[in-house]
């Protein structure tokens, strides 16, 4: 137990921080949940509403579209980043030649930023002129080019595949991290009792990695639950509305001046992501190691 | 030790609320938004007009994206800032704003502007709130020397006209260029799909507001839309990409780099076709976009209005640098240099203007048949559900008739919110 005095200075060089979280994230959050209370819009006079945004909300198939789609999105592209992130890490684990600059070539995806490297996938996928529909015809797969983002599923895929370029390599370094951190003791120690190679990776490395691996799970969850640039970029929504993102479609609303209604589906959107984070935390026992 | 601690603690408060002071402004503030080529030409007439007046004006430079334009302009408006004074908006964005009491009222007359313009967009509760400074129009471009090569006299006049010219044209063409399309127009999920859906329905007599009532389950509004997906899925001569990536840019390069035949564009894209280095230079042609027989033609409106902020604070300099923007001199200029298509009038009758521009001449006669996007103040809400619904049906995925009865239940769930008070 620290004594009261140690206490003290610790609060006082915790004060700054707990005041800029405060001040840029409690206020903004509590004042969103406010405005979810309003009918907030430019046009006509505030009024207290109660619950009558969510009720609206829950009557609102365009935002079950929004939320089905971000929630699949989530579901698809975590787990894809996660496990490529590992045999990136993996690997560069490995005594490899020149693996500095391996491993700040693996981070370069990371580095652009996320409305740029959506452009790139744009052309990539263009119709008439993109590198996919190059591939396809010159090697001869289709005899015509492929209208990729056309349909509900080539969309969905197009969009997975362009965010798991980017963020492969946060989780990559990630856990190449947690990956440097395990001694190398262990691994001998394993050998010697004669544990093969795929052994040592469940028996060692993924139960040390674990911690590291939750850190990562959740960055990257509530990260893809809040997606807004790469599909902002890439499909704008399209088509027909099947890749809306919620946090795209709460914008539609602050951009038309309905910041009640907006601020409702960010609260939502909130509510789902701290769902999650709370569950995570609760299942992997993520913390109690720190303790 | 703690002392120290203190100090930084207060040093951090210190530095966090001097950013939030205001600062007293003492210069009119213009938020003006475009490529960096405008904004510089923007720069050198805002320069002019302090030196000819003596009122100083900073110039708010906003980016190109009229998304990000907009919500430049929402913020300060919203929390009742002093500044910008002064602003240019999307047609689209004007019943908002001027609902929202951002907009002070002109009190002169306007008599050199498009009368037709200023009663579609700029006038609001009988008061006159904005002024056009560049006005849009939607065209249909055409390649002069296809046309002539397969025998046909001149442009469509109406859709089926095209249809045939574009399939005899795209037949032809594909032995020797096999991406080529007969038309080429804007279908992905964004306003721009609004605009080219409001002409067709209107060239078929069809409007989507009546008598300030939704009405778009209509037989022109099916005919519309059932065509529109036509020309993607059944003739076909719009490629597969027109409902997912066709946007202004993307039509435009198509057109300009000898990929189509027919283009629906906005008048910007003249300047570009008839530049030196484009492949499609003195090769093109606009007209007014086509009709469905025993109908007129079309063309949604767009371009941007000056304003001047409810909450200004100098809004004698404010109506000074509006009159400056939208003087005959100066919109002059914006043609000349941007090619932009003035808000007024008289430029285009001005012998240099015409010598330089010669479509101008044509473009006078079409905006007298513009037609605007419903002026209501929650219109975006009402577009993002449209754009999803005709989306669709573009797509394939909705019938026509569906999509239509779909969009119609959804914004009269959505628009309720905002019509009671």
């Amino acid at each position: 137990m620290p004594s009261d005095r140690e206490f003290k200075t610790a609060l006082l060089f915790l004060l700054p921080l707990l005041l800029t979280v405060l001040a840029f994230i409690a206020v903004p959050v509590a004042g969103t949940i406010y405005d979810s209370f309003f009918r907030d819009v430019t046009f006509l006079p505030r009024r207290f509403l109660g619950l009558e945004n969510y009720r609206s909300l829950l009557a609102d198939r365009a935002f079950y579209q929004a939320l089905l789609f971000t929630l699949l999105f989530t579901i698809a592209s975590v787990p894809l980043e996660v496990v490529l992130g590992l045999v990136f890490a993996l690997i560069l684990n490995r005594p490899l030649p020149a693996r500095g600059l391996l491993r700040a070539a693996v981070l370069i995806p990371w580095a652009i930023p996320a409305a740029v490297s959506g452009r790139a996938f744009e052309l990539i996928y263009n119709f008439s002129y993109g590198l996919a529909n190059y591939l396809v015809l010159t090697l001869g797969l289709s005899d015509a080019p492929v209208n990729w983002l056309g349909s509900s599923y080539g969309a969905f895929a197009s969009l997975v595949i362009a965010d798991a370029w980017r963020t492969t390599p946060f989780v990559a370094i990630i856990l190449l991290a947690g990956l440097t951190a395990i001694p190398g003791d262990l691994y001998r120690q394993a050998t010697i009792d004669g544990a093969g190679t795929l052994q040592q990776f469940a028996r060692v490395t993924l139960p040390l990695l674990k911690p590291v691996l939750m850190v990562a799970l959740l960055f990257r969850t509530i990260d893809a639950l809040r997606v807004f640039d790469v599909v902002y970029v890439i499909t704008g929504g399209g088509p027909g509305g099947s890749t809306n993102a919620l946090s795209l479609y709460g914008y539609q609303y602050f951009l038309s001046g309905d910041f009640g209604y907006g601020s409702t589906i960010s609260v939502v959107l909130f509510a789902v992501a701290l769902a999650l984070s709370i569950l995570y935390v609760r299942v992997s026992g993520f913390g109690r190691e720190l303790a | 030790m703690k002392r120290s601690a203190v100090w930084i603690l207060a040093l951090c408060l210190g530095l966090l609320l001097a950013g939030c002071r205001q600062q007293p402004e003492a210069r009119l503030t213009f938020a003006v938004g475009g490529a960096p080529a405008e904004l510089d030409v923007w720069e050198e007439f805002v320069r002019r007009f302090s030196v000819q007046t003596g009122i100083a004006v900073e110039m708010l430079r906003q980016p190109t994206d009229s998304n990000q334009r907009r919500q430049g302009l929402l913020i300060p408006l919203k929390s009742s800032q002093a500044d910008p004074d002064v602003f240019l908006m999307d047609v689209v964005w004007l019943a908002q704003f001027s609902a929202s009491g951002w907009l002070l009222p002109f009190d002169e007359a306007a008599a050199e502007f498009f009368p037709r313009v200023l009663d579609l967009v700029d006038r609001h509760g009988g008061e006159l709130v904005a002024l056009p400074v560049n006005v849009d129009a939607g065209l249909l471009y055409y390649r002069q020397d296809l046309l002539d090569r397969y025998g046909f006299v001149g442009p469509p006049a109406t859709w089926a006209e095209l249809v045939a010219q574009a399939r005899t044209v795209q037949t032809g063409e594909r032995s020797e260029h096999p991406g080529f399309w007969g038309y080429v127009w804007q279908g992905a999920e964004y306003e721009g799909l609004i605009c080219n859906f409001l002409e067709v329905a209107a060239s078929a007599g069809g409007e989507i507001v009546e008598d300030g009532n939704f009405v778009l389950d209509r037989p022109a509004n099916r005919q519309a839309l059932a065509f529109l997906t036509g020309l993607i899925h059944d003739e076909p001569i719009s490629p597969p990409n027109t409902f997912t990536q066709m946007k202004e840019e993307e039509v435009r390069e198509a057109f300009q780099g000898g990929r189509a035949l027919f283009e629906r564009n906005w008048p910007y894209a003249w300047a570009q076709h008839q530049a030196p280095s484009s492949p499609v230079a003195g090769k093109t042609g606009i007209a007014p976009l086509p009709h469905f027989p025993g109908e007129e033609s079309a063309a949604t409106l767009g371009g941007w209005h000056i304003g001047i902020s409810r909450y200004t604070d100098r809004p004698e300099q404010a109506r000074e640098l509006v009159r400056y923007v939208t003087s005959f001199a100066v919109q002059k200029e914006m043609a000349l240099r941007l090619g932009w298509n003035p808000g007024r009038r008289d430029v285009y009758r001005d012998p240099q203007v015409l010598a330089e521009l010669p479509y101008l001449e044509q473009l006078r006669g079409i905006f007298d048949h513009a037609v605007a996007r419903p002026v209501l103040p929650y219109y975006t809400q009402v577009s993002q559900v449209l754009q999803r619904h005709l989306n669709a049906a573009l797509a394939g995925w909705v019938p026509p008739e569906e999509a239509l009865r779909q969009a119609q239940a959804e914004i009269e769930a959505v628009t309720a919110r905002y019509r009671l008070h």
